[in-house]
């Protein structure tokens, strides 16, 4: 029966896919991380994920009905951002959080700036960042898989500590919900599958992060430390879920394989030289704000305007292989390469200066510890133990070198000692002992200690290391009321006994080694 | 051997509707239609007035220029009226109409084969040019025209294309079947005329019989050769069949002779190879009725200017209970709506879709706002962005859209529209900006001159 025609221009079929279709596809890949991040910490974290989707769909439908606009809920964007916030979020974190997140992306990031397809930057990342600064505290607490907080891999990692890459892969251990590398992987790898997100954008992302995080991360390619920076701190599912956002990320092939090196460039120069555990989403973010400017400038030529397709239309031979590289790309290489150069050609020139300043400063530390030795060259080197000493009685601690203190009659006065231990809060602490031929302690001097400002720092004030002048010991304790006892350093015991492990196993080398020599 | 091109799409072809119905003549009973302008370039010019009688076979219009091309007469009867009637276009053009006395009496100057082995190539051309024959693929650009470029030896590939990559078609898969060989014959009179080609038959992989049949007619044969690609709609493309035989990509202001290749649709080719053989002027080809709505999906042999009424109806008519939502002159990707079955097919009509579901205005009812998920860039084949070409449109930066996106050279294929998941009209939009555009140019040329 042929009553009334449509008219409308063609073409006339179309594909099935549709907007909420795709977004249905991405929600369902999350889900795999979102079940990981329950069964690990709980059902808390079931509590939260429905709290921010729940928040996102509902913020959307009473900014649609505010506004009078077609309800745009059923597109799916808003679960996705839900999801995604949640998933980014610990999983101790008050129910109050998600929903202020959800709300803030909704209606802040995403309607006040147009809806869907229109927002600047990704608006759970936006919500997930406002909520660091506005709730700092709630925000980092992890629970422990025990019930004791403690900081996330990546903290730790940054403390220069060592973790298990194993559970941070599968997502048991402690970080936020979605933080099963494996789930992660399977429902972005789906994703990538289905071309629904762009190669160029996900892999740009993990390759130069690898590269930069290796180049400038103080471990050169050890494949445990870059595993570790990968696998935690949110950069699979920055890489797949969040970077690869389609409205903030830009449209051409090669724009996106530069907004993705953006991400993982920042993102790894973030982890080697900043802070921040969370920087990677700041660097998502960063690159988001220059989505636009690269959708400007950088649009693909159509193949017939290409160089290569109008060579071979005028018959000529194939272009050589440097003519048919795209000029951002080679520009790019460039910048990078003289980059490199230049970081590597400063800290050549800068090497040398440093050790040698380094080394000043750990003599001109002997004199202060050992202020009787006086003659013209006054501390002979000594043969020092190899390796950690004491066979861990001490931890981690080496005495790299010994020096006998001789003065002007040339009577041996005392010994310093050089000594290094790794147990501090933040990286390695070096000190320089003093002790009189008696065995008297003479005085200390820190020449390496990057402790906690305000806590673990306070160990070269000379309330704590005066504590040890003109004591004789075989060894120090933490108890103050003891004979030997010291008094720690208030909040940081962890500092504390790395000092004390330090001086000890000196003062052992001393009456075991050096004494009884004599 | 490469055998496809970059980006396309898959639509289901639904050929299974039509693709075992054989060819039938159809003879028309009512009257015949046969607009000025069924191709590119000046309408024809009537030589026919109210009142004559005229036979199959006769001239009713003449190539009026060079890019032009004769309009023929399809039946035997007397001429009704030369007057405005609607058209597929929608709009009301010059048309000849002729009174059909349903005997199709021929004039007797076609018919009898002929030696042509020795025939120039200025009679080919211009036997070619008296059959009237243009593109049957759709375009409709005069063949003599297109048969005669500047260089004839520079011309590397004569490309037949038989690709049907349009869903729903399925009459070039049956004329190809069955006329393998006079399909042959027709390449041999186009490669005289370029001595330096060779030949290559396009058929997509989907019609394996078809491709037989070819390879059957081309055995042995030292500069024709059957080609299968990948179905992957606009495989038929121009564009698409030379990127991937020819390997070259070439702006929308060359013309594919420009870059060595000459593209002719099978049926164009087997019109050439009866006009030059048997001076038989070009008044009736092959078409495909079809679509859900149809009860016999049908291939015909038609006359042109009979009217969509009478093809449907020869098609069986419209299945009962169902409403036909949309009716398209060719098929669902680049046809075109029609808003009344009254009207004439012409030279390039290879089908009449008839649909109970309209996908367009399904789409309309799922349009969401772009998400910028660049599906649109991946399947253009020739390497656009529409959704910035779309972007600058909503802006109006027309600056942009022609210099920075190339967006004159979208050729209307329509693979973004079919892809888009907001179900954005992205390919619309495209041919209204082109025309935009060129239309301002006309505008500044002439205030120039001025």
């Amino acid at each position: 029966m042929i009553e009334k025609l449509n008219l409308s221009a063609g073409p006339h079929i179309r594909d099935r896919w549709t907007t909420p279709f795709i977004m249905l596809i991405v929600l369902l890949s999350l889900v795999p991380a979102a079940v990981v991040g329950v069964c690990v910490h709980g059902l808390h974290a079931l509590w939260i994920i429905l709290a921010a989707i729940g928040a996102a769909v509902l913020t959307e439908l009473l900014f649609c009905l505010v506004t009078r606009r077609r309800i745009s809920i059923w597109d799916g964007s808003a679960a996705v951002t839900g999801m995604l916030l949640a998933l980014s979020l610990s999983p101790s974190t008050p129910i109050a959080l998600p929903i202020i997140g959800s709300v803030f992306a909704i209606l802040v990031v995403k309607c006040c700036f147009g809806g869907l397809g229109k927002n600047f930057i990704n608006p759970a990342l936006a919500a997930r960042c406002f909520l660091l600064i506005s709730f700092g505290n709630a925000m980092t607490v992890f629970p422990k898989l025990d019930g004791v907080s403690s900081a996330t891999p990546v903290a730790e990692l940054m403390a220069g500590k060592t973790i298990n890459i194993t559970s941070m892969f599968l997502g048991t251990a402690n970080g936020v919900i979605g933080a099963s590398v494996l789930a992660l992987l399977v429902g972005g790898l789906i994703l990538w599958g289905l071309d629904i997100i762009h190669g160029e954008i996900c892999f740009s992302v993990l390759a130069s992060f690898t590269l930069v995080m290796g180049l400038f991360g103080g471990h050169g390619f050890d494949i445990k430390f870059l595993l570790a920076h990968l696998c935690g701190g949110g950069v699979v599912m920055g890489a797949f879920f969040m970077a690869t956002d389609y409205t903030t990320s830009p449209v051409s092939r090669l724009g996106q394989f530069i907004y993705g090196c953006l991400i993982g460039v920042l993102g790894a120069l973030f982890r080697c030289f900043g802070h921040a555990a969370d920087s990677f989403s700041y660097s998502i973010i960063i690159a988001n704000l220059f989505t636009p400017l690269i959708d400007m400038y950088i649009v693909q030529k159509p193949y017939a305007y290409r160089k290569s397709a109008i060579a071979r239309a005028n018959g000529e031979q194939k272009l050589p292989i440097w003519q048919r590289i795209p000029k951002p790309v080679i520009a790019l290489t460039l910048i990078t390469l003289l980059a490199g150069v230049a970081l590597s050609g400063v800290f050549t020139m800068t090497k040398d200066t440093i050790e040698a300043s380094k080394a000043a400063a750990q003599r001109a530390s002997f004199k202060v510890v050992l202020p009787d030795a006086d003659a013209d060259d006054p501390f002979v080197p000594m043969e020092a133990p190899a390796g950690v000493y004491g066979d861990g009685a001490y931890r981690k601690t080496v005495i790299n070198e010994v020096y006998k203190g001789v003065d002007q009659s040339g009577n041996t006065v005392g010994y310093v000692f050089v000594i290094t231990n790794s147990n501090g809060y933040s990286g390695d602490i070096k000190l320089s002992l003093g002790v009189k031929a008696n065995g008297t302690v003479c005085g200390i001097a820190f020449t390496e200690l990057n402790e906690t400002p305000g806590k673990g720092s306070l160990a070269a004030e000379p309330a704590f290391k005066d504590q040890f002048n003109n004591r004789v010991a075989d060894a120090f304790e933490l108890n103050g009321n003891n004979p030997n006892g010291i008094d720690a350093i208030t909040g940081a015991t962890i500092t504390s006994n790395a000092v004390l492990d330090a001086i000890n196993a000196g003062l052992n080398y001393f009456n075991t080694v050096i004494k009884g020599g004599n | 051997m490469k055998d496809t091109f970059r980006g396309g799409v898959h639509p289901k072809d639904k050929k299974e509707l039509s693709r075992e119905a054989a060819l039938r003549v159809f003879d028309a009973k009512g009257e015949m239609v046969f607009p000025l302008a069924q191709h590119i370039g000046k309408p024809a010019k009537a030589v026919v007035q109210k009142g004559d009688a005229v036979l199959v076979g006769d001239v009713l219009a003449e190539a009026d220029g060079f890019v032009s091309a004769n309009v023929i007469c399809s039946c035997s009867g007397t001429v009704k009226a030369v007057e405005k009637r609607r058209t597929i276009s929608g709009a009301m053009q010059e048309c000849v109409v002729v009174t059909n006395d349903g005997s199709y009496t021929e004039n007797g100057r076609f018919g009898t084969r002929e030696d042509i082995s020795a025939i120039t190539n200025e009679e080919i051309l211009k036997r070619v040019k008296d059959a009237g024959i243009i593109g049957l693929g759709g375009a409709g650009f005069p063949t003599h025209v297109k048969l005669a470029p500047k260089s004839p030896l520079g011309v590397k590939y004569l490309i037949a294309n038989g690709a049907e990559c349009e869903p729903y078609l399925t009459c070039n898969d049956q004329l190809m079947r069955g006329s393998a060989k006079e399909i042959v014959e027709g390449m041999e009179i186009v490669l005289r005329l370029f001595p330096n080609a060779q030949g290559v038959i396009a058929i997509e992989q989907n019609k394996h019989e078809a491709i037989a049949a070819m390879e059957k007619a081309v055995k042995g044969h030292s500069r024709i050769r059957v080609l299968s690609l990948r179905t992957k709609y606009p495989q038929g493309g121009e564009r698409s069949l030379i990127r991937v035989i020819a390997g070259i990509d070439y702006p929308i202001t060359k013309l594919p002779a420009d870059v060595g290749c000459i593209v002719d649709n099978v049926g164009t080719i087997y019109a050439i190879g009866r006009a030059v053989i048997y001076r038989e002027p070009l008044f009736r080809h092959v078409m495909t009725v079809t679509g859900e709505a149809i009860k016999e999906p049908s291939n015909f042999i038609a006359r042109d200017g009979t009217s969509f009424q009478e093809l449907i109806e020869a098609a069986g008519g419209i299945k009962d209970g169902v409403t036909v939502k949309k009716i398209i002159s060719g098929g669902p990707m680049m046809g075109i709506a029609v808003g009344s079955i009254d009207i004439p097919i012409t030279k390039t009509t290879n089908g009449i879709t008839v649909l109970a579901e309209d996908g367009v205005e399904l789409a309309e009812k799922k349009m969401t706002a772009c998400l910028h998920c660049g599906r649109c860039t991946t399947v253009c084949p020739n390497g656009l962005m529409p959704q910035m070409m779309a972007d600058a449109v909503e802006v109006g930066d027309f600056e942009r859209y022609e210099k920075k996106l190339y967006g004159l050279d979208c050729i209307s294929c329509g693979s973004c529209t079919y892809i888009c998941p907001a179900k954005r009209p992205l390919t619309q939009t495209f041919k209204q900006t082109k025309a935009e555009i060129m239309a301002r140019k006309r505008a500044a040329q002439a205030g120039g001159k001025k």
